[in-house]
């Protein structure tokens, strides 16, 4: 299925109360944090007050040390926390105002990738990718078509009979891309991806991340690993003391302020 | 309705969980095998009962020094009576008699006095003449000078109605125990297998399943491990009656009046979907709290 085809499915679910879909809102920025309040805490708040836009089509890294509130960023964004305060706008709608019964939709038009992979041990390659379409309620016949060319982009074609669990870390991993790409969502969040596989393997998967990007998904990578920043000159958010610091052209420009705690 | 992926997913869970699955269909039919003992013999009872209430005879003892008039004169009397078809004389020495031919060999009988057999009419009675009827038909002929005694059988029919109505009692009493059994066993299966499945749930949650289409396939699987139980309790009794039916012999069988019945399809089949439903209803209620994303 096309993209166009996908959003139309979805755009229904994203309309605000009584917002009509338009030209002008998919002009929009993908995604919005607007002024974003959250503690776990009392007295401990992990972001205050963070402002961040990110476009349709970029490639942004999210880095900040540990307990900066990385994982928070992304876990309020899929609605698995909700703000304090503030909003969040994917797409133009305020995710944080989302009703419970709505999440799910939500999450259709992200796909999400975490370090610990999260492959069902017991399913096959093809069944942890196809997972992500049969909650849409596809024909079996089209989800096998797309569950191979998923596997095929992110070079596993032929290992999709392959339990996940005789899998090894690097080709897991491959099928969580697998999985997060394959109902072609509009935004892709990677939670420290790279984070449980060597640095060469670390540098593979960031290739794949690039190669999907390139395709015009808007990808957001959370990553402390200074390596993988260094690659390319791309654009950075350091999280610090809850507010998101931009550095628009990576951490090797001039403008990267070296005193950031990273 | 069922989608091709929940009833897949549903096979595939069981598959690969099937110890755990077996484990408590097994569980089920243990308490489905009592629920179904117990309406088992309530059918059994309840058609002996039946033959009992419509015993179609009835035995009129004579005073000993009835004439051969008087017992002539009652006959005619009593073939009169509407529902009655029938009247045999059978006089002390054939009762005598007879009841030797059945009991020939047992000594201790055999020096019964004939006074000990009254001469009776046996009627015939019309399966179908109402109790009331019956009764008052009993009470007229006992105010006949030649009558001693009436005796209509019907003593037997009160005391299989007791026994019929403990044994609904006691069946729904199993019924009871057995919701409860369905429930512990179902839920608690539910639970660990959910527990073992936890990746999946959280899995299903991210790529955007809907609360009720996780649940699903564990709905589908309690109401399957319910059904099952209650085919396999079933299956458990059917051997066990044929064992049984096969050792008694068709002298007790007569003696009850009633050859045994197995339970009516119906009620096998309501066992059935009260196992289905009852399971699926469990697996709900345990899965209320889903892993929360
Ligand atoms: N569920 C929670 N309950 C309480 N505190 C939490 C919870 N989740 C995170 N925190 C706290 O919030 C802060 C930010 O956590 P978060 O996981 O977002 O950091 P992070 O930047 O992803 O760190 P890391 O690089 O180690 O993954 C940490 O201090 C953490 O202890
Ligand atoms: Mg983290």
């Amino acid at each position: 299925m096309p993209r166009s085809e996908l959003a139309e499915r979805f755009r229904p679910m994203l309309r605000g109360a009584g917002a009509r879909f338009s030209r002008e809102a998919a002009q929009r920025p993908i995604l919005v944090f607007e002024d974003v309040y959250k503690s776990y805490e009392q007295g401990a708040p992990v972001l205050r007050g963070m402002t961040l836009v990110i476009e349709r089509g970029e490639f942004v890294f999210v880095t900040g040390p540990s307990g900066s509130g990385k994982s928070t960023l992304l876990r309020l964004l899929y609605r698995a926390e909700t703000v304090d305060d503030g909003r969040i706008l994917f797409l133009g709608r305020d995710v944080a105002r989302l009703r419970a019964d709505a999440v799910p939709f939500l999450r259709r038009n992200l796909g999400i990738v975490f370090q610990d992979f999260k492959l069902v041990p017991s399913w096959t390659a093809s069944e942890n990718v196809a997972v992500a379409l049969e909650v849409l309620g596809l024909p079996p016949r089209l989800i096998r078509a797309r569950v191979g060319e998923a596997l095929e982009r992110v070079g596993l074609s032929g290992r999709g009979d392959a339990l996940a669990a005789v899998l090894s870390g690097g080709e897991q991993q491959r099928v969580a891309v697998a999985r997060a790409i394959v109902g072609e969502p509009a935004l892709i969040l990677a939670d420290e991806p790279t984070g449980n596989l060597d640095p060469q393997l670390a540098i593979d998967v960031l290739g794949l991340f690039e190669e999907i990007h390139e395709g015009g998904t808007t990808v957001v990578f959370a990553t402390h690993d200074r390596t993988l920043l260094e690659v390319r000159p791309r654009r950075v958010v350091v999280l610090d003391d809850g507010k998101a610091i931009d550095v628009p052209n990576g951490v090797a420009s001039d403008e990267y302020d070296n005193r950031l705690p990273l | 309705m069922l989608s091709v992926t929940t009833t897949r997913r549903a096979k595939r869970g069981m598959v690969r969980e099937w110890r755990l699955h077996a484990l408590s269909v097994f569980s089920l039919a243990v308490a489905f095998v009592c629920l179904g003992a117990a309406l088992l013999v309530v059918t059994n009872l309840s058609a002996a009962q039946d033959r009992w209430a419509h015993a179609g005879r009835a035995s009129v003892y004579l005073k000993e020094g009835a004439s051969q008039d008087d017992v002539d004169a009652l006959r005619a009397a009593l073939t009169r009576v509407p529902g009655v078809t029938g009247a045999r004389y059978v006089s002390s020495g054939d009762a005598r008699a007879e009841f030797g031919r059945e009991f020939a060999g047992h000594d201790a009988l055999a020096g019964l006095g004939a006074d000990a057999f009254p001469a009776s009419l046996e009627l015939d009675v019309a399966p179908d003449m109402p109790d009331a009827d019956l009764t008052d038909a009993v009470a007229k002929m006992k105010l006949l000078p030649a009558v001693d005694d009436v005796e209509t059988y019907q003593s037997w029919t009160e005391r299989l109605a007791r026994l019929v109505r403990g044994g609904v009692a006691a069946s729904a009493l199993l019924a009871v125990v057995v919701l409860a059994a369905v429930l512990a066993v179902v839920g608690s299966t539910m639970r660990l297998v959910l527990q073992r499945r936890r990746m999946e749930v959280e899995v299903l949650k991210l790529v955007g399943a809907t609360d009720a289409f996780v649940r699903k396939p564990f709905v589908v699987e309690g109401g399957v491990q319910g059904a099952l139980g209650a085919v396999g309790a079933i299956a458990l009794l059917a051997v066990l009656f044929l064992m049984v039916r096969g050792r008694l012999d068709s002298e007790l069988a007569a003696l009850v009046g009633v050859e045994p019945s197995f339970l009516p399809w119906q009620v096998a089949c309501g066992m059935v979907v009260l196992g289905g439903v009852l399971g699926a209803a469990a697996s709900l209620a345990s899965l209320r709290r889903l892993v929360a994303v």
